[in-house]
């Protein structure tokens, strides 16, 4: 498979939450900072990633029995791992992301590629295959954060950006974000669980508009290039 | 090529996830190593800011207390200089456990509040999250429970609009810390 392939499919035509539609509790719980957004997909990238190379260079000596077993020891791990360092060098976004880092154990979209794309693929296509899906989920999370943010709490970047100080970067977690307008006056709704639902249902029904319009669009271009085929044929 | 009787493979399968459980538990080791000094220097400092933010000291020292007649406080601390304590209080608001830091200030015989200090918790966003928060409401909240006594009402505070039972539950659980240090006292 190309690597150009993969990255479309992981970030668009087989988004893991989008399209895959897995992995959407901690997607809708944690989505209401940038900061948030942004820690949580990098972390499951990182482990999704490793998980997906230690998962595809074992896959020919593990017993297809006891599989899953491995796995789910194998993703513990790493989920352990990245959970201590987070505690200890990034205290205010392990804090925030709360038990949902030790929840990526259970999130299915690391037991799910590691069960549909590692154990029958190379480490090198199943390493690319971690990035482009790490991504593909960074990608939902940062926008759902970009919404829920600014339409419930009405700032960009909370946690991320401070321009108290003139503009710069926090990665302590402690920048107040630009507001765009007065929180009060923000759906405060959509920074609760039920909006997530409901940024999330919109997100993925442009999602499936924009797929049916491109594969409607790809069926045209088949039909007319058969139609033209065939009148050349005639000729 | 012969196959092995059920009993061989569930040993073979056995051994295996035994020395994959024992790398992973080998590597995780490893990390904690790395990491475990580090975690508690970050916990020991936050509870620290949390504690100078309701009543500055130098030191703090743990003391005894009836835990069997208060069962949410965790810990009585007492500060420094003797001018009163703190106590870490963890009991349940309207979502979840929160975790509080209240400072006792004593002036004779007379304890009140000395000021208050969310350290974690798991309430709405918004509503009862603005107890914790950095806001201008969140601020006066706090502050409202300054120089209070054991027998403060949620009348007695500035109460968050929307988050009656969070208000209620911090302000009693500031009740119950002032009479547990009275208890001792």
């Amino acid at each position: 498979m190309r690597i150009k392939d993969q990255f479309r499919e992981g970030l668009i035509t087989n988004n893991p939450v989008l399209v895959q539609q897995i992995g959407m509790c901690a997607t809708m719980a944690i989505t209401t900072s940038l900061f948030n957004g942004i820690g949580m997909g990098l972390s499951v990238l990182v482990i999704l990633t490793c998980c997906n190379v230690v998962i595809a260079a074992i896959r020919k000596i593990i017993p297809g029995e006891i599989r899953l077993a491995i796995f789910v020891v194998v993703i513990a791990g790493f989920v352990t791992i990245v959970d201590l360092l987070l505690q200890a060098f990034v205290p205010a976004l392990s804090e925030s992301l709360g038990v949902f880092i030790p929840l990526i154990v259970v999130n299915c979209i690391i037991i799910g590629r590691a069960e549909a794309f590692c154990q029958k693929n190379t480490v090198k296509a199943s390493f690319i295959d971690g990035i482009a899906q790490g991504l593909g989920y960074t990608g939902v999370l940062v926008s759902m954060c970009f919404f829920r943010e600014l339409l419930g709490a009405g700032r960009f970047g909370g946690g991320l950006i401070d321009i108290s100080n003139g503009f710069r970067f926090t990665l302590d977690g402690s920048g107040g974000g630009i507001r765009i307008f007065a929180e009060d006056y923000g759906a405060k709704i959509l920074t609760m669980p039920f909006g997530g639902f409901l940024t999330l249902g919109f997100l993925i029904a442009l999602m499936q508009y924009a797929l049916k319009k491109s594969a409607k669009k790809k069926q045209l271009e088949a039909e007319a290039e058969a139609d033209k085929e065939k009148e050349a044929a005639e000729e | 090529m012969k196959k092995d009787s059920t009993g061989a493979l569930i040993f073979k399968l056995g051994i295996i996830l035994l020395l994959v459980c024992a790398v992973v538990a080998g590597v995780l080791g490893v990390v904690n190593e790395i990491t475990a000094d580090r975690i508690y220097q970050q916990k020991r400092e936050k509870t620290f800011a949390a504690y100078s933010a309701v009543l500055p000291a130098a030191e703090y020292e743990e003391v005894g207390f009836d835990k069997s007649q208060f069962g949410t406080v965790d810990i009585i601390e007492k500060a420094d200089g003797g001018e009163g304590y703190v106590v870490q209080t963890t009991f349940s608001g309207a979502q979840g456990m929160i975790t509080m830091v209240v400072g006792v200030k004593e002036s004779g015989s007379k304890y009140t509040c000395s000021g208050i200090s969310i350290i974690s918790h798991s309430e709405t966003s918004g509503l009862g999250a603005v107890a914790a928060s950095s806001s201008e409401k969140g601020e006066s909240f706090r502050s409202s429970f300054i120089g209070k006594d054991k027998n403060i009402k949620i009348a007695d505070i500035d109460a968050i609009s929307g988050a009656t039972i969070t208000s209620k539950a911090v302000t009693e659980a500031v009740a119950t810390a002032i009479k547990a240090v009275e208890s001792i006292a």
